[in-house]
């Protein structure tokens, strides 16, 4: 019976007992109530079957978080990350943007190898196809670097997945807004209508936006 | 603080200054502060005196929603309506910080009708100076 156990470690729950094992140990260890910096990704050989034990849901969420705040900052001060993702960077464009990147939501497995990180490009249909192309090119550099900046004891892998939420909100709000724009001068002309005389003349009432000023994103 | 502005001149019309709500500006620059758990948008005018701000914590958002971008896109819609009354046709901005309020901001700021004329990122870059803060230990 092979055992990997990282020391100090917190409590480990068994995913799935294993099979006609005749000594059981449960490892239920105290916990010191703040995280590890070692990966909890540990595997206990039994008889027949292989166990994966699953991190902690919270430490999960901690390393989310973390690596959200490390890629965040390595997109805005590394310089070859920023070349891949809009490449006339490298002219000197002096922080002249077509199109501005930003990693909106980060995932990881439970138990921290893979994680899924979400990015949002604004810019035209060009620049995001430049920026998606240009991140996924360097998911190894990326990789290598977060594994220098932070201490995890397996490095996990990387995908970057276009993420269209933002833009899909925007889009609903701005019909929203339309809706209520509508309804707002619908209701004023009524209001107008029953009232024909002694009308002075509003100054804020001037503020229809009409649609030619909104550019929907597609 | 006030930008202090050097003036050149004839005491004619005894305070020259800023009244309240007698500036048009038709172009201007905002400012987005994006950070991770909170977004500012200000407007300015070209030269940096500050005509009216909003942050995702006066917009009603407290605690962790203010990092949302629904909270940066509502920041930035209400920054800009005293603004877009007064005529502000172009603005430039200027954004800084990581954070979820970039992009929600921007696009906030592009569906309200203004026109943008750049898109600036102007996070403080150290050419190596002050030391950092220590790692967060996860």
């Amino acid at each position: 019976m092979l055992l990997f156990r990282s020391s100090p470690s917190p409590p480990l729950f068994l995913s799935s007992p294993p099979s006609g094992a005749t000594h059981r140990h449960l490892l239920l260890l105290p916990s010191h109530g703040c995280t590890n910096p070692n990966s909890m990704a540990i595997t206990i050989t039994r008889g027949r079957g292989t166990v994966r034990c699953m991190a902690n849901q919270r430490r999960v969420k901690m390393v989310a978080k973390q690596i959200m705040r490390e890629l965040s900052e390595m997109l805005l001060r590394d310089k070859n990350l920023q070349y891949a993702v809009l490449p006339e960077a490298s002219l000197g464009a002096d922080r002249y943007l077509s199109s501005l990147t930003t990693i909106s939501d980060v995932e990881v497995s439970g138990d921290l190898q893979v994680v899924k990180v979400y990015v949002s490009v604004f810019g035209d249909e060009r620049g995001r196809e430049v920026a998606i192309a240009g991140l996924k090119s360097k998911a190894k550099y990326v990789r290598s670097e977060l594994g220098r900046r932070m201490k995890l004891r397996l490095t996990p892998e990387i995908r970057f997945i276009e993420d269209e939420s933002l833009e899909r909100g925007s889009r609903v709000i701005a019909i929203l807004d339309r809706l209520k724009n509508e309804r707002e001068s619908v209701a004023r002309h009524d209001a107008e209508l029953s009232e024909p005389s002694n009308k002075s003349e509003n100054g804020d009432l001037g503020n229809d936006d009409p649609d030619e000023g909104i550019i929907y994103v597609k | 603080m006030t930008k202090a502005i050097p003036r050149i001149g004839s005491r004619r019309n005894g305070r020259i200054g800023s009244r309240k709500n007698g500036r048009r500006i038709p172009k201007g620059v905002i400012h987005v502060q994006a950070s991770f758990n909170n977004t500012i948008v200000t407007v300015t005018d070209v030269r940096g005196r500050v005509v009216s701000w909003a942050s995702a914590g006066t917009s009603g958002f407290k605690g962790t929603r203010r990092g949302t971008p629904y909270a940066a896109q509502a920041a930035a819609v209400n920054a800009i309506r005293t603004v877009v009354d007064q005529g502000m046709q172009r603005a430039e901005v200027m954004i800084k910080g990581p954070g979820l309020g970039r992009d929600a901001a921007l696009r906030a700021i592009r569906r309200s009708g203004i026109l943008l004329s750049l898109v600036r990122d102007v996070t403080p870059m150290p050419h190596n100076g002050c030391r950092p803060p220590k790692k967060r230990r996860v």
